[in-house]
């Protein structure tokens, strides 16, 4: 008797879980549907707004993909090419960071840098998305970057933050990152 | 109606979760930097609190005892998924300041505590007014430790910049060590000025 009882009780903690999973799970694919449109359109805005940040000369910007990498060339008015951007991922001090660099492959330069996403501490690490560190990457040079405090003289000279030097160090490594990738498929000399 | 009115007190104050029941202790400290994301968590927090002590109020003769906890945590979870869409497609900014704390509000002990210690043992009505309460009481707890630790840390409150630029910003305060810091002094100061209510 005990063990037909044993029986119909697990039956039922079964059934209460199932029953309150499938509920859930139905009710929220539907509220997957309803918010992953708008999730999408603010993502794409937001990869757009970085592009045309980045890229400030380009009217209008293209995706190509290469080798299965995925690159944003940016075109003026006239349709002659100003750039080439990339989205570059690495590591920061908390979790990733997210880049888009916009260079100029002929010129063989950075034109800037947008930090797409990071989760770097306020106030220190997420001082990488202010407008002075990111100038520190317009219209550099490609090559390998070295953080220096102070004032930049050198062209390879990044200014760090203080208190947030991993963070600075992590960027660099980003960004020289995405240097490398789009050196090696728009080549120097084209 | 009396009693409701007790229990929605009962969480601003006497049994404030942050200050004197000391739960849900991670997010009070991790994202308590700025007074925008205190604001923002205590009120995703509040929401999941509200909703699932509802539902788990309206269901609770029907769960059995064995499961309870599982099935509390599933329709928390829930809400709480729910609530990361939410926010990811109508507050970008927000969700990208909160991230993975959003998500992390499932495993908040605050949540689970109450669904354990009232909700599934009281009627709707009075589950509601826990709540809200706590809810609030959760809200106004965060808020005031991250106004405390941006103003000290950032110079500004709620974004708005506050001291100019001579103001040296105590960046420690918005480090953890901030955090706990703050925390100590609000919960020494409120137990005083529980102590002077009691002495008078």
């Amino acid at each position: 008797m005990e063990n037909k009882n044993d029986k119909k009780s697990m039956f039922n903690l079964i059934k209460t879980l199932t029953i309150i999973g499938i509920i859930s799970g139905l009710a929220l694919s539907f509220v997957f549907q309803w918010t992953q449109p708008h999730i999408a359109e603010h993502e794409r805005q937001a990869l757009e707004k970085s592009i045309y940040t980045v890229l400030s000369d380009a009217e209008e910007y293209q995706e190509v993909e290469k080798n299965g990498l995925i690159f944003y060339e940016g075109f003026d008015q006239h349709g002659s090419q100003v750039g080439v951007a990339y989205k570059s991922t690495g590591n920061g001090f908390q979790g990733e960071i997210v880049i888009m660099v916009g260079t100029d492959p002929r010129q063989e330069k950075i034109l800037g840098i947008s930090i797409l996403q990071h989760q770097e501490t306020p106030g220190l690490g997420a001082r990488i998305t202010e407008e002075q560190f990111k100038n520190n990457f317009s219209d550099k040079p490609f090559g390998d970057y070295e953080v220096v405090t102070g004032s930049t003289e050198e062209p390879y000279e990044v200014e760090a933050i203080s208190g947030a030097t991993i963070s600075v160090e992590n960027v660099v490594q980003i960004v020289e990152q995405a240097v490398e990738i789009i050196r090696k498929e728009y080549g120097s000399g084209v | 109606m009396l009693q409701l009115v007790k229990d929605f007190k009962n969480g601003l104050w006497k049994e404030n979760p942050v200050f004197v029941l000391v739960i849900g202790m991670c997010p009070t400290l991790a994202v308590t930097t700025t007074a925008e994301n205190g604001l923002a968590m205590g009120l995703a927090t509040s929401f999941v609190l509200i909703s699932s002590e509802i539902v788990i109020s309206l269901i609770k003769n029907l769960i059995p005892n064995n499961v309870r906890i599982p099935s509390f945590i599933l329709i928390i979870a829930s809400f709480v998924t729910f609530t990361d869409y939410f926010l990811k497609a109508f507050f970008p900014a927000i969700a990208a300041s909160l991230s993975l704390f959003v998500p992390l509000i499932v495993v908040n002990c605050l949540i689970l505590g109450r669904q354990e210690a009232f909700a599934s043992k009281n009627p709707v009505s009075r589950s509601i007014a826990d709540a809200v309460g706590m809810g609030i009481g959760f809200t106004w707890a965060l808020v005031i430790l991250s106004i405390i630790r941006e103003f000290f840390g950032m110079g500004s409150i709620f974004g708005l910049e506050i001291m100019g630029d001579w103001y040296p910003q105590m960046v420690f305060m918005i480090l953890p060590g901030g955090a706990f810091i703050t925390l100590g002094i609000l919960v020494a100061l409120m137990n005083y000025i529980n102590q002077q209510r009691g002495n008078s």
